[in-house]
């Protein structure tokens, strides 16, 4: 543990009583960031920085404030304090607002089971940055072919710790490194478009990040597939949502999940714990313990420790997002606040078998813009993708929205593919729907 | 007032240890190895923000954030670097990583030939925000609150958001321009939910300036909670949008969301001297029917994206990106300026010292035109007419775009019959702009607190628009 954070927190913290609070909750974070970015064979850009920054919260006649600063001198941290214990006194009392009982709080998973710090990080040098993405791009440009314009990658690395204190007696630490590798190229096309395609992937530990070659070649496909793309006729057709962009039609259940939303009546799940929200086969784990894992986390946002929980299984709605705070609103017992990793266990079958059987289906390989509304659940979307002719990819679609409703989508889900995507706090097969609704020409 | 600006910026500055011993030292170490350009950027910001929930006003969150980055500049390849702490050491560390770009390179260090470097004020206060206790803040809250409750009985719940700031910046250039800026930004959020029958819907409105609490007048206080009410209400009656391509109407005002996506990220020059906009072979051509002028302006007097001086320290402008249809000119900074070999633009952002710079949109918006708004509607036989959008992206490359519609109706026979709800429309930049065929003569700046996003910086812009007709956009209903 860093002495020098975890002193400023627990001074933070009696300092913060002497001024009057009755709770305090302090975290302070150090960390630091590394990024290369290359294109057309030379570096664009070197940025390195090294940062730290303190967060507060109290609590003062049942008030309740947070505060952050990046300043902390000794002088104007003083200062800051006392500001902000002053405006919390002006605020009006929520009874709701206090620390989570100090038995609940604590740690769901050890640092080590965890395994957020790659050892191998303290040796990452910046030649070996260099190398990296300079590999890197040798790959993309290896690819190229006589439509090619530009290839810009970067690969990023990064180390972190907090400390988090508080005044009821928690006091622990979390540390970690991450890696991070992309690929983007833009293409010329027949009609003055310039194509773009794009790969990313983060991971905790470098050996875990996939081979230059493999994200060469998904920045080329992604790339390639837009080349020519355009719309074709609205209408309901089988989707087939890839691994890697599921996250953003199981995020519409997130917001609805929330005990913001719920306590403030804009969920449309408001009411159905317990109940079917889909298909059978929509099972969704939520599990901040997974080892490396992006979203794994000791404690949440209440300092309660994080441990998995089932959030839908067999279509069959299990639990909210309640933080201590909404869990008291709502009179109900908290469970945590924040979402972390989500499993979505995968099926037996790939996406191009499942998809042989469909005359026509769409491959949604991405997405651009759209919304979605938490209260009625009704979300539209921006996809970028191809269209499937009994399984086999066929025109690039572009220039197209998908449309549905949260309580109805889930319901259309037919299957999972055998492909779970691990690069991402979403760990998703590709999902297939029947009868989604697009428009098109 | 401009001077005293700069006195009183630099002067803040000093207290934190920031003067030209340290200044010097650190620019020196930043050209060591030679550079086209180099600056320092230093940024104290102090925010604060209250809510109000459950009838209470019971958060507030204060935030304090200080430092400085280092950029060097060799041709187009940048280093950077930055530090929260403003010691010597630490500073000159920063400098010594953001140098290492230069090594090896050739390039001569820039001449210093200037001094301080007066600024013109686009956002005057009268009274700064760190005099503004919160006990003056409290009032306007509560009384929003009880607008809200008292403009319709249907309405359950208030929820509300005050924040404000101020940013001083002062940017150390290696060329030996020393320029400092005052940046307020005030913005509130008023968010109502409504049943009626069973039925249950929300609707918020927002209102944003870089200003001070002048912002809110009594008109716009009076604004800020009927719109949101208003909002609320109608989309307890509001459908799904059909599907398919369709005509569309924008409404004037935020409407400028269109112009952001479709064109005006297209225009920001880094992706054109890259090669790698829809744009970047256009300069000149017509793009657009003449009726479309399009400006990207930082100098529109206390809006959310005025700007007295960029992040590089260069001079602000109105900038005529489409002029008559014919495209005019790209938004530079200091790299794509060289490149290009014209003049910045002024549009040189970041969004904190922690952030190298990027050419970015301020205030977008288009020319009035010729035609009535009443015309335009008429002249749609069936379509879509949008009035309050959510959000937006663009793909650069393809061109392909799209905005998020939180409130439209449909047009039927040239009149708005049914409202419609969440629906999300996508169209292509070049093919769009060409499509637009009709322009009204009622220009509206919006005035909600917009934030652009691009290569993960977040920066506060303004939008405008009047109304306008697009032949043909993808809508995304059919639920």
């Amino acid at each position: 543990m860093n002495d020098a954070i975890l002193d400023l927190a627990e001074r933070v913290v009696g300092k913060v009583l002497e001024l009057g609070a009755d709770e305090v909750s302090v975290g302070v974070s150090e960390g630091s960031h590394t990024d290369i970015t290359r294109r057309d064979g030379k570096v664009e850009q070197a940025s390195e920085s090294s940062t730290r920054r303190l967060g507060l919260s109290l609590l003062l006649d049942d008030k309740w404030s947070t505060h952050s600063s990046s300043d902390l001198r000794p002088e104007a941290l003083d200062h800051f304090l006392e500001r902000a214990v002053a405006a919390t006194r002006f605020l009006e009392p929520d009874a709701a607002r206090r620390l989570p009982p100090a038995d609940l709080c604590g740690r769901g998973a050890s640092e080590a089971s965890l395994d957020h710090f790659d050892p191998a990080w303290k040796a990452f040098t910046p030649a070996d940055r260099a190398t990296l993405a300079q590999q890197l791009e040798d790959a993309v440009l290896a690819r190229r072919d006589d439509d090619f314009i530009s290839a810009t990658v970067s690969a990023s690395d990064g180390w972190g710790r907090h400390v988090q204190v508080t005044s009821h007696g928690f006091a622990d630490a979390t540390e970690g490194a991450w890696y991070a590798l992309s690929a983007g190229l833009t293409l010329s096309d027949a009609d003055g478009r310039r194509p773009e395609g794009h790969a990313s992937y983060a991971a905790r530990y470098r050996t875990d990040l996939p081979d230059i070659g493999r994200i060469a070649d998904e920045a080329v496909e992604r790339a390639q597939e837009a080349k020519g793309a355009g719309p074709i006729a609205s209408g309901k057709y089988p989707m087939l949502l890839l691994n890697r962009v599921a996250g953003r039609i199981l995020g519409t259940l997130s917001g609805p999940l929330s005990g913001y939303n719920l306590h403030h009546g804009q969920s449309c799940l408001a009411g159905k714990r317990g109940l079917r929200i889909g298909s059978d086969v929509l099972t969704i784990l939520d599990d901040p313990t997974i080892p490396r894992g992006l979203a794994s986390t000791p404690w949440d946002g209440d300092l309660m420790a994080a441990v998995p929980r089932t959030v839908v299984e067999g279509g069959v709605l299990q639990t909210y997002y309640l933080s201590t705070y909404y869990a008291r609103k709502l009179e109900e017992q908290p469970t945590t606040g924040e979402r972390t990793n989500w499993i979505v266990p995968p099926g037996v079958r790939s996406w191009s078998e499942i998809a042989s059987a469909f005359p026509r289906a769409i491959l949604v390989t991405g997405f651009l813009g759209g919304n979605h509304n938490a209260l009625t659940g009704d979300f539209s979307f921006g996809i970028r993708g191809r269209l499937l002719e009994h399984g086999v990819p066929t025109t690039p679609l572009s220039e197209m929205n998908v449309a549905g409703n949260t309580l109805q989508i889930f319901h259309q889900l037919v299957e999972a593919a055998d492909d779970p995507w691990t690069y991402s706090a979403t760990v998703a097969p590709t999902l297939v729907f029947e009868d989604v609704q697009f428009s098109g020409t | 007032m401009t001077r005293d600006v700069h006195l009183a910026v630099t002067e803040h500055f000093a207290r934190y240890g920031v003067d030209e011993a340290l200044i010097g030292p650190a620019l020196a170490a930043a050209t060591a190895h030679g550079a086209d350009h180099a600056e320092l950027f230093f940024q104290h910001s102090e925010s604060t923000s209250i809510g109000l929930s459950d009838r209470i006003v019971n958060r507030v969150h204060t935030s304090v954030d200080l430092g400085v980055g280092v950029r060097v500049v060799v041709g187009d390849q940048v280093g950077y670097a930055y530090t929260e702490d403003l010691t010597l050491e630490h500073v000159l560390r920063a400098a010594r990583t953001a140098a290492e770009i230069a090594r090896g390179s050739g390039a001569s260090a820039p001449v210093r030939v200037a001094g301080a470097v007066e600024v013109p004020d686009f956002y005057p206060l009268s009274r700064s925000w760190g005099d503004v206790e919160l006990s003056e803040r409290i009032p306007l809250v509560r009384a929003w609150e009880q607008a809200a409750f008292d403009a319709d009985a249907r309405v359950r719940k208030v929820q509300i958001h005050l924040s404000d700031g101020e940013s001083r910046v002062l940017v150390a250039r290696a060329d030996g321009r020393r320029v400092a800026d005052l940046r307020p930004m005030t913005s509130a959020w008023v968010s109502v939910n409504v049943e009626d029958g069973g039925r249950a819907e929300h609707g918020s409105y927002n209102v944003a300036g870089r200003t001070g609490l002048e912002l809110y007048d009594p008109g716009r206080q009076q604004r800020l909670v009927d719109l949101a009410v208003d909002r609320a209400v109608k989309a307890l009656d509001a459908g799904s949008a059909p599907a398919g391509e369709l005509p569309v109407v924008m409404a004037a005002g935020s409407s400028g969301i269109l112009l952001h996506e479709a064109i005006g990220h297209g225009m920001e020059a880094d992706f054109n001297r890259k090669g790698t906009s829809i744009f970047a072979d256009k300069m000149g051509r017509s793009v657009a029917h003449d009726t479309v002028t399009v400006v990207d302006d930082a100098t529109l007097p206390g809006s959310r994206g005025a700007l007295n001086v960029d992040d590089e320290g260069n001079a602000t402008e109105r900038t005529v990106l489409v002029d008559h249809g014919t495209m005019a000119s790209y938004l530079h900074d200091e790299i794509s300026a060289r490149h290009y070999g014209v003049a910045p633009t002024g549009s040189g952002r970041r969004q904190s010292f922690r952030h190298p710079v990027l050419p970015r949109m301020r205030a977008t918006y288009m020319e009035a035109g010729p035609h009535d708004p009443a015309d335009i509607i008429a002249s749609v036989k069936h379509g879509v007419y949008c009035e309050t959008f959510a959000n937006g992206q663009v793909q650069i490359g393809g061109g392909d775009f799209a905005f998020y519609v939180r409130f439209g109706y449909l047009i039927e026979d040239g009149r708005l019959t049914r409202p419609i709800k969440d629906v999300n429309l996508v169209g292509n930049g070049p093919k769009v702009l060409a499509a637009i065929d009709m322009v009204g003569n009622d220009l509206v700046i919006d005035e909600g607190g917009w934030t652009c996003g691009k290569d993960g910086q977040g920066v506060p812009v303004s939008q405008g628009m009047p109304t306008v007709r697009v032949s043909k956009l993808s809508v995304g209903g059919g639920r």
